[in-house]
Formats: structure tokens, C-alpha cells, sequence
């Protein structure tokens, strides 16, 4: 998969028409094989742009700081990125008219070892959900898989499954670059960071991180698109996805199979009910 | 050995951790959280009918289910409690038309996370009891707290949550 | 620097027999922020009041709290206090050491006593973070909405319309009247309840005050105390009642004949029809199932014959909007359906009645002419057996409850049968006789002593046929002896029940209603016609069963209520709302679907001090907000508070034990 020379050429035109600021893609860095995201100003630097099966990033969280919120941008994203996108539309975080959108139907994207990355396989929707304009064959939505790791870690016994969490939640070291790579994370004033006493706690304690985690995974509940932009920054190399994945196994069999901005307007799964929610577990 | 066993036997091991204990007759407390228009009223009308239940639930009084936040029950399981009720209106009966439609989502993904990273199931439990479901309230604190009483306690260090 | 104010009631010997109030008060002075603690056996009498009075201002308290009966009892009442004292009512907060301590854990004192000082020791932490909340005003719609036109509705509506409140009547059957209209005579008095009931129904159709609405249903409210939109359906009745005069002719020809449910299917009526000679508004409707020009396209002899033209084949439903400002509630009673008798032969043996039938038949402009007749051959009864408790104070049933009226309707019917036929005997099968109304017990001794009527205590096991006579078998528990009464009819006391549209009527409206239907007031005894819902009451059987008296009353009590309602300019409105803090807000309006009330909107603002960008964000209408807090748990920034239920203040109740 390789659509370098379509991006640089869209790119290239839409700063020829004056129809950008900025343009939010992807460059190789100059010392490995990986990609990092880029916001381009100078059309000179377009040449720069690529777009292969390790264009991981999710780009859409490029719109949330104020630099570009009100800016015109032109922005590439794939299944995923453009899912989050659709959320961050109807959430009214970013105006339509100041994007043109470049959507990928993604092939997938290659981990380290050449293998498709485990989000990739599980993949429900490669082909963009919202674009001005699209690049790829569509090949349409996928029968929904739940996660292998969730799968199994479900199979464990209760108190095997509460050391490996307590163990995971005493690795996170408060860093909170999940929060600030996740594009769905744009809260001017973290909840989690607010001054009510005795709520939540900055140190780094296993319990503190265990409250702070299951928050921000119950926020994006109904709004997570599995893009791993999170697991890809933390310096801890926690499998956050764990909690991400059973919240959205969780919904997506229980409340009408919804998965996150698959459609126009959506809204995350808690802002909704259905009369035929179950609730066989309320006495 | 023989007392070993007996030892073993007079103590309540926690369901999520082998390693904490308490003795046998260790009472634990269960975080209620109620709606004042139908759960509330229910609980009330449970006391004027003088319907006994046991006496290890401290209940907090919310307007309607739908005010529940997921940190509440989060919180009182890292502090104080070793078990939550929430209970609220009848779906189709709630004061306030559709809080208890929202809720119950969130219920019933939080109430799944929550197994997931390592809690019982029967940490917390959710409940519909009307204002005039005063039996119910009783039966329904009795389970509450005789299956959080099977489950032991939750931590072993909660001081550093408060 | 919090100085907290706790006050530990005895409540007599209602919280002092089972809690160590001395002890709960001793653990509660431990508690930092407490400065004064103290127990009185009554706080909520003149004197505890006074205490709490002083102590806010010798104590120089931040906040108060009372540690008594359920907050659902009093708080207002301490409220006030504060208010007398010159402190914000709102920061006080009451821990519920009676009903959910002292009376429901009876077995334990030393754990009847822990909780409540725990119960305490989290109303104070609440306490701390309570903010100083004020009353806002919100205008008020002075009409109001009665819902049934028996004589429950058509009471209220009257009496709120003599206060010069404009009232809208909507009544689902063509005319107002109700059950009353379907009685021959009433007890204790035996007026004729047509001459007392028709008065009222012309009162209300020329009162200048009513609008009244019939043939139609309200289909959805919307709104709140004060400002309630409403919808009703008028359903399309196929006549043009500006122009028709009433004449009849429509109804003479019409060749369709249907079941007359206002005669309890005893005989027919057509199927353009006027419920009964005195109905309000005395103009006919098509029933639209059973009419062959609406189902067919064929007859159209009603248009034919009609001098005026005011038959329209082509009418539809229509849906109106009215602005209200309270509702009343008066849906009234239906009959039970007694086929789970099977034993008495009900639905086998024609002439195994209920009390209804009966009631039509004796009634002088019923389908007998005021004669009881055997439905089987058409002769007049000598021997009938009536059977009291049908379906009501049986378990088995699934109808736990005494229906009130057949007691006593059942005396008066032993004494219109010897009026009607002369030559009768009744035997009358009881479990109890309550006749406790005023001048009623002296009506069942009449029907005792004046009438041939035979009380015989005990239930009816089975009865059958024999020959053209039913064979009725019960217990004369009173001589320990079976006996059997052969009858010529048998009329069973059938329990009333609410209609099977109330519960969702009630999820219509908003309010509750309990399990078998029937509409649930505010309180039993002391708020019996309020709901759970400001500004929506009940009137008569709708909310329990009851007679016409009690009904009548609960109906101007209703009214009372409204005209308090609508007596300023303005509702002061509870000031535990949501408020939005712009600061946080990141405008995803998540919250805007959320809230039940639509009471969400956005507005624009500054991007930061003094900047001429803005960004959006969400604006709770504080008129509107009642208060739920649904969208405070939606809010993922926290952005919004609900007040007396912040945060902060859950999370100082939940840290607190």
C-alpha cells in the first residue's frame, strides 16, 4: 500500500488553490523506518508527504489544539482516523468546512515484525466514513471480531485476571500521554485534573491509576475507534487497548451493535438508549 | 494441620485476593446509592412498615439514577465500601422520564469493566425498586449484603485513596 | 473554617428505643468541623426548632444538620428554621437515623447506633460543601387540564372554574357523565342519580370557564409545573356539532345495530349514537369501526336524513396544543371481569349478572325500562341472589383490596329490587357489611328491616343449573350450616379496578402508579390528591376506590390545590438545578439529547478575556431544569453541577465512614 505520490499531488493542489493552512499527513523520519505525523504549511515542503502501510498515527488528533482548530486543513485519514473524525464532528470540535479529507481505504498497517497489526486484523471498517475525496478500492464494513486479548484474559480466573491489572495500573506513571495523543480526549480542563478533593489523585499509585484509567476509558466508551494512538505513546507500554476493547465488546452486543462514529452525526453510545437495553442484571 | 484447617475455615478470604482475610464474623459496608423519587421513597416506606434488614448499607440519596457517575461506585470500592447498591425507578417509571434509560447503560458497562480488571461480579449490583416496593428494598439489601459478606473484603490498603 | 451544627432527634421513643442517641451525639462532638452537638426528643416541634434557632447564631454554625426522620418528612420544616434564623435554608442536611436506622434495625442497637452515627458523620461532610442556593421565580400558565369527565372531572373542573380559572375538560367516550350516569339511584339517599348528576354536566357545558372537549384523549404532555404544553386527539366523530341540532334522525335510521356498552351490552345501540338521552353535548358520533359508509362505502342514510347536513364522511382526527399550567386526574373505574369465577358460571349462565348490568336494568331509562329481567327467558325475577366480594379481598385473584362501593351498593340494590317487584325476596352472601359513611350503616339496616332481604354470612361454593333456576350453594357461617337458595338471577358485587390505559397514562403524564394501576399520590394520608409530580393531582377513583361523596370531595380538593398553585404571578422554583461552568465546557453537546426537558441550549461566548473570537457552549435554561442530573454524569469535563448534589459533596458523603 502505497498512495505517496496521490497525497503530495492533493496536497500540492489544494496549497496551489489557497484552500489550506495546513496540511495534516504523514513523512518518514530521517533515521528509521517510521512514520511520524506532520502539519505542512510551506508548499515546498509537500515532497515530503507519504503514505504507506506504517502510516499509523491517527492524524485527527491534529484538530484539537488551538493552532489548527479555526485553521483550514487538509487532512488524510483512514477507516479508523476518519471514525474519530465523524465523533469529532458531531461533538462539534471541528467545523466541516474548514476540512477537506483525504480518506484511505486502508489495506492495513505493519507492525515492527512485517506482521498486520492486531487492531488491523480486527479491523471492522478500513474504507473512510466521511471525505471529500477517497483514495483505495472500498471493500465496505467487516463482520465485528472481539478481541483476541480480551477473549482470553475473560477466561482467567478473577484473581489471576486482578494481579495483572493491579500490575498494569502500578506501571502507569501519570504521565498522561494517552490522554493527550487520543483525538477523542479534548476536555479543556481533564476531569481527572480538577481540584474536587479527595477525588482523583495525581500520584502514582496503582489505585490512583486504576481510577484514572477506568474514567478515561468509560469517556470514550461508545467513542473509541481502536486507533492505538494511546498504547503507540505511552512510555510504559501498558496494553490499554484491554480496556478499550471490552468496553466496545460490551456496547456492541448489547446496545444495538454500535460501534463508534460509524455514522454521520453520531454520538457515542451513552448519550442514547434503546427501550430494549437489557437489563436482566438490575434486580 | 487440624487447626490449621480450623483457622482457615473461621476466616472470609476475599474473592479477588487469596492473600486478604478477615475473621468470620467480619461485617462489611455497603455503599447505597438511591433515587429520592422511587428507590428513596421505597427505603423510607421499608422503615415506616418496620421491615428489618441487616444494618451494613449507608445510603447516599441522589435525585435520579441517571446522576450516578461511574466514579462513584470506583470510589467507594477504593475507600470505603466493599460492596455498592445503586438502585433506581422502574424503566418507563422514572420521575424525571429517561434517567434510568441512560443509567442503565452505564451500569452495564461499568459493572463489566469492573470484572474485567479484577472485581466480583457482586461488587456491585443495581436494582429497580418502586416507592412502594418497601419488601423489596429489605430482600434486596439482605442479598446485597449476604453475597458481599461470601466475597470478603476488598483491599488491603485503602488509606492512600482517601 | 466549617462549624457544623448537629441536632440528634429522639423522635419520642421512635429513634431513642433503638438508637444510643446520647452515644451517636458523644461520637459525633469527635467529628472536627462539628463545633455544638445536641439531642432533643422532638426537633421537629416549636421547641427543637427554637434550639436550632439559637444555637445558629450563638454557635455562629456554617452549617446545620438533623439527624431525625427521613428528609422526605421534614426538611422543609427545618429549612424554615434556618431560613428564621437568617441562615440559607440550603445548607442544611438531614441524616436519616429513623427510617434507615432506628426502625429497621430493631435487632441491633449496637449496629443500629453505629450506623447512625455514620449516617451523621456523612450528612456532615455533605453539609461542608453545601453552597447558598436561592429560589428562582418561573411564570405560570393559569389554566388547567382535567382529564375524565365523570363526576370526579366534571366537580373540579367546575370549582376551579368558579375561581375564574380557565379550565380544559377532556373526556374520552362522546359524553360527560361518567359511571354515575350509567347509577339509577345512589345511596345512602337514593336520589336519582341522573336529576343530581345532569345538573353539574350543563353547569359544565355552559360554564364560561370550561372548554369542553369530548370524544377525545390527551396523547402528550409535555413540560413542567406551571408550563405544561399538552396534545390532545380529537378523535374524528363524523358530525359537525356547530350545525347538528340534536334531533335524532340520524339515529332512528341507521340500520347498523352494535353491543351498547353504556348498557353494559345488556341490548343494542347503532352505530351512530348518543351515549344516553341526557348526554353532554347531547349530539350524536359515528362509530367509525361499525359504520358501513366508513368501512364500506355503502349506506349513508344518516347523511340523508340529516335536515341540516352535519354528517362529514371525510372527517379526520385532529391534534390541538394547549398551554396548562396543572392537570388533574380523573379517570375513574372499570369493572373486573369475573370469568375466573368459573364455578358461578359466569359467561355459561346467562343469568349470572354483575352488579352494572343489574344497576342498568333497574334504571328507569335502561334497556329493561327499570324492570330486573332474566336475561335467559325475559321473565321477572322472584328469587335473586346476590353474591358480594367478587374478585375484591381475594388473593387468588391478584386483587389484594376491598372495592368500597358494594356494600353498600348491594343494600341498595335489595331495596330497588323490592321496589321494582314487590313479590321479591334477596338473598344477600356476605363476608363483612362496611357501611361506615355518614347515614350509612342506617341504609343497610333498611335494606335489612324494610325489604325481605336475607343476609346470609358466608361464600358461595358453586352454582348451577336446575332446570330454568340456578342452584346457588354457600355457607350460613352463622348456623355452621350449607345452604342452598334457589334463584331465579344471581348478581355478583364485581371488584372495580382502574382502567388498563392508567399505567400508560401515567407514563404519559410522569407520574407513578402502583400495581394494580391505580394512579399513586404523594402521600396516603397527608397528600392524598397531590402526585410525586408538582402540579399534576388526582381525583376519584382513578387513585383508589371510593364513592361518590369521598370522590366529590377529593375532586374540590383538587381544585383547592390549583387555585393555590395559581394564586401568585409567578412559581418559586426549587433551586437544586444545573448549572453549566463555561470555563470547562468544550461544547460537545452530548448534554443537549440528554435532558428530558429540552432544557439545554447553546450560547456563544468570548474564546478567552477580552477575546473578539467565540466558541459555543452549553446553556441550562434554569427555568426549565428540574434537576435530574443527567447531564452532569454525561459530562465528561465535569463542566456540570447540579446543585445540593455536586461532586464535591458526594464525594465527602462516600470518603466520610
Amino acid at each position: 500500500m502505497d498512495y505517496s505520490k496521490q497525497i503530495q499531488e492533493i496536497a500540492s493542489k489544494l496549497f496551489t488553490e489557497n484552500k489550506i493552512d495546513y496540511f495534516a499527513g504523514y513523512r518518514k523520519n530521517t533515521f528509521d523506518d517510521n512514520q511520524v505525523p506532520v502539519l505542512v504549511t510551506d508548499p515546498a515542503e509537500v515532497p515530503k508527504l507519504v503514505f504507506t502501510d506504517q502510516s499509523v498515527f491517527n492524524l485527527t488528533n491534529y484538530l484539537k489544539p488551538e493552532h489548527t482548530k479555526r485553521k483550514r486543513v487538509g487532512i488524510v485519514v483512514k477507516g479508523c482516523d476518519s471514525r474519530a473524525l465523524n465523533l469529532l464532528l458531531t461533538e462539534k470540535q471541528v467545523t466541516r468546512e474548514n476540512l477537506y479529507i483525504i480518506g484511505v481505504c486502508c489495506e492495513g498497517i505493519l507492525n515492527e515484525k512485517g506482521e498486520k497489526a492486531q487492531n488491523c486484523l480486527e479491523c471492522v471498517m478500513p474504507d473512510p466514513v466521511v471525505y471529500d475525496e477517497i483514495i483505495g478500492t472500498p471493500t465496505g464494513k467487516k463482520e465485528y471480531q472481539v478481541n483476541v486479548d480480551i477473549k482470553e484474559l475473560a477466561e482467567k480466573a478473577l484473581s489471576e485476571r486482578a494481579d495483572y491489572f493491579e500490575e498494569i495500573f502500578a506501571n502507569c506513571i501519570r504521565c498522561n500521554a494517552c490522554r493527550h495523543s487520543c483525538p477523542l480526549c479534548y476536555c479543556a480542563k481533564c476531569c481527572i485534573d480538577q481540584e474536587t478533593s479527595s477525588l482523583y489523585h495525581g500520584a502514582n499509585t496503582s489505585s490512583g491509576a486504576m481510577h484514572a484509567l477506568m474514567t478515561w476509558s468509560l469517556h470514550l466508551a461508545g467513542r473509541c475507534v481502536d486507533c492505538r494512538n494511546c498504547e503507540k505513546a505511552c512510555p510504559s507500554h501498558l496494553p490499554l487497548h484491554l480496556l478499550h476493547k471490552q468496553n466496545e465488546k460490551v456496547i456492541f452486543e448489547n446496545f444495538q451493535q454500535h460501534l463508534a462514529g460509524m455514522e454521520k452525526d453520531d454520538r457515542g453510545a451513552f448519550y442514547k438508549y434503546s427501550l430494549s437495553d437489557p437489563d436482566d442484571f438490575i434486580m | 494441620m487440624e487447626s490449621q484447617v480450623k483457622e482457615a475455615q473461621e476466616k472470609v478470604v476475599s474473592a479477588e485476593n487469596p492473600e486478604i482475610t478477615a475473621p468470620a464474623d467480619w461485617q462489611p459496608v455497603i455503599m447505597g446509592i438511591l433515587c429520592n423519587w422511587c428507590s428513596y421513597a421505597g427505603s423510607d416506606l421499608t422503615g415506616t412498615s418496620r421491615i428489618q434488614y441487616p444494618p451494613n448499607i449507608r445510603i447516599i440519596r441522589v435525585p435520579c439514577s441517571s446522576r450516578v457517575d461511574p466514579w462513584f461506585i470506583i470510589k467507594s470500592l477504593q475507600t470505603t465500601a466493599d460492596g455498592v447498591l445503586i438502585s433506581g425507578c422502574h424503566p418507563g417509571d422514572c420521575h424525571y422520564i429517561s434517567g434510568n434509560y441512560y443509567a442503565r447503560r452505564r451500569f452495564l458497562v461499568t459493572k463489566k469493566l469492573l470484572n474485567f480488571v479484577g472485581y466480583h461480579e457482586n461488587r456491585v449490583q443495581f436494582s429497580w425498586v418502586s416507592a412502594a416496593e418497601g419488601p423489596k428494598f429489605a430482600k434486596v439489601v439482605a442479598k446485597v449484603t449476604e453475597d458481599i459478606k461470601k466475597l470478603g473484603p476488598l483491599h488491603r490498603n485503602k488509606k492512600e485513596n482517601f | 473554617m466549617a462549624r457544623v451544627g448537629v441536632f440528634v432527634c429522639f423522635c419520642g421513643a421512635n429513634i431513642a428505643d433503638f438508637v444510643d442517641v446520647p452515644a451517636v451525639v458523644a461520637e459525633t462532638r469527635k467529628i472536627t468541623a462539628v463545633k455544638y452537638a445536641i439531642e432533643y426528643k422532638y426537633m421537629c416541634s416549636d421547641p427543637g426548632q427554637q434550639m436550632i434557632r439559637e444555637a445558629i447564631v450563638n454557635q455562629r454554625l456554617t452549617s446545620v444538620v438533623v439527624a431525625a426522620c427521613s428528609p422526605r418528612m421534614h426538611e422543609k420544616t427545618f429549612r424554615k428554621a434556618l431560613t428564621d434564623a437568617g441562615m440559607n435554608p440550603y445548607l442544611l442536611e438531614v441524616a436519616n437515623i429513623r427510617e434507615h436506622s432506628s426502625w429497621v434495625h430493631q435487632k441491633d442497637k449496637k449496629a443500629a447506633t453505629e450506623k447512625a452515627a455514620d449516617l451523621i458523620r456523612m450528612a456532615v461532610a455533605k453539609s461542608i460543601a453545601n453552597e447558598q442556593l436561592h429560589e428562582i421565580s418561573v411564570p405560570v400558565t393559569k389554566r388547567a387540564l382535567v382529564i375524565g369527565g365523570g363526576i370526579a372531572g366534571i366537580q373540579a373542573a367546575l370549582d376551579i372554574a368558579d375561581a375564574h380559572i380557565p379550565v380544559t375538560l377532556v373526556e374520552r367516550s362522546p359524553s360527560i357523565g361518567g359511571r354515575m350516569a350509567q347509577l339509577d339511584e345512589t345511596f345512602p339517599t337514593l336520589d336519582c342519580s341522573q336529576c343530581i348528576l345532569t345538573p353539574k354536566m350543563v353547569d359544565v357545558a355552559s360554564h364560561p370557564y370550561i372548554e369542553l372537549i369530548p370524544y377525545s384523549e390527551v396523547i402528550q404532555l409535555d413540560g413542567y409545573v406551571g408550563n405544561y404544553k399538552a396534545k390532545i386527539k380529537k378523535k374524528a366523530s363524523y358530525v359537525n356539532f356547530s350545525t347538528c341540532t340534536g334531533c335524532g334522525a340520524c339515529t332512528q335510521k341507521c340500520p347498523v345495530k352494535v353491543p351498547n356498552e353504556f348498557n353494559m351490552n345488556i341490548d343494542k345501540r347503532k352505530a351512530i349514537y348518543t351515549p344516553f338521552p341526557q348526554a353532554v353535548p347531547n349530539k350524536p358520533v359515528i362509530d367509525a369501526e361499525h359504520c358501513t359508509m366508513l368501512l364500506k362505502g355503502k349506506c349513508g342514510i344518516c347523511a340523508k336524513v340529516c335536515e341540516k347536513g352535519s354528517i362529514d364522511y371525510k372527517m379526520v382526527d385532529e391534534v390541538i396544543e394547549r398551554e396548562i399550567g396543572a392537570v388533574v386526574v380523573a379517570t375513574g373505574y372499570d369493572l373486573w371481569d369475573p370469568k375466573p369465577y368459573e364455578e358461578y358460571g359466569v359467561g355459561r349462565y346467562k343469568d349470572v349478572i354483575t352488579s352494572l348490568e343489574f344497576e342498568r336494568m333497574v334504571s328507569a331509562s335502561g334497556p329493561t325500562n327499570g324492570l330486573p329481567l332474566r336475561p335467559s327467558d325475559g321473565k321477572v325475577p322472584k328469587n335473586v341472589v346476590f353474591i358480594k366480594c367478587i374478585g375484591s379481598r381475594d388473593e387468588a385473584k391478584g386483587i389484594e383490596y376491598c372495592s368500597k362501593i358494594c356494600c353498600m351498593y348491594t343494600a341498595k340494590h335489595a331495596i330497588l329490587l323490592h321496589h321494582k317487584v314487590h313479590d321479591s325476596h334477596a338473598y344477600i352472601f356476605y363476608m363483612d357489611i362496611r357501611a361506615a359513611g355518614k347515614g350509612y350503616e342506617e341504609f343497610v339496616k333498611r335494606a335489612q328491616t324494610e325489604t325481605a332481604a336475607t343476609y346470609l354470612r358466608g361464600r358461595v361454593s358453586k352454582i348451577y343449573k336446575q332446570g330454568d333456576k340456578l342452584i346457588v350453594r354457600g355457607e350460613d357461617a352463622q348456623i355452621g350450616q350449607v345452604v342452598e337458595v334457589v334463584a331465579d338471577l344471581v348478581v355478583l358485587a364485581t371488584a372495580i379496578v382502574p382502567y388498563k390505559e392508567n399505567p400508560a397514562l401515567a407514563r404519559l403524564l410522569g407520574i407513578s402508579y402502583d400495581k394494580y394501576g391505580y394512579m399513586s399520590e404523594a402521600h396516603p394520608k397527608l397528600r392524598p390528591v397531590e402526585t410525586a409530580k408538582a402540579g399534576i393531582f388526582l381525583a376519584g377513583c382513578t387513585q383508589a376506590p371510593k364513592d361518590i361523596p369521598d370522590t366529590v370531595s377529593q375532586a374540590s380538593a383538587c381544585a383547592a390545590k390549583v387555585c393555590g398553585l395559581f394564586a401568585g404571578d409567578t412559581l418559586k422554583k426549587d433551586p437544586m438545578i444545573s448549572k453549566v461552568n463555561t470555563e470547562f465546557c468544550s461544547g460537545c453537546q452530548n448534554c443537549v439529547g440528554v435532558c428530558p426537558y429540552q432544557a439545554i441550549v447553546t450560547e456563544e461566548i468570548p474564546l478567552g478575556h477580552g477575546s473578539k473570537e467565540i466558541r459555543t457552549v452549553a446553556k441550562i435554561n434554569e427555568g426549565v431544569c428540574q434537576g435530574c442530573g443527567s447531564c452532569v454524569a454525561v459530562c465528561r469535563s465535569m463542566a456540570i453541577s447540579l446543585a445540593g448534589f455536586t461532586d464535591q459533596q458526594i464525594i465527602n458523603e462516600i470518603i466520610a465512614i
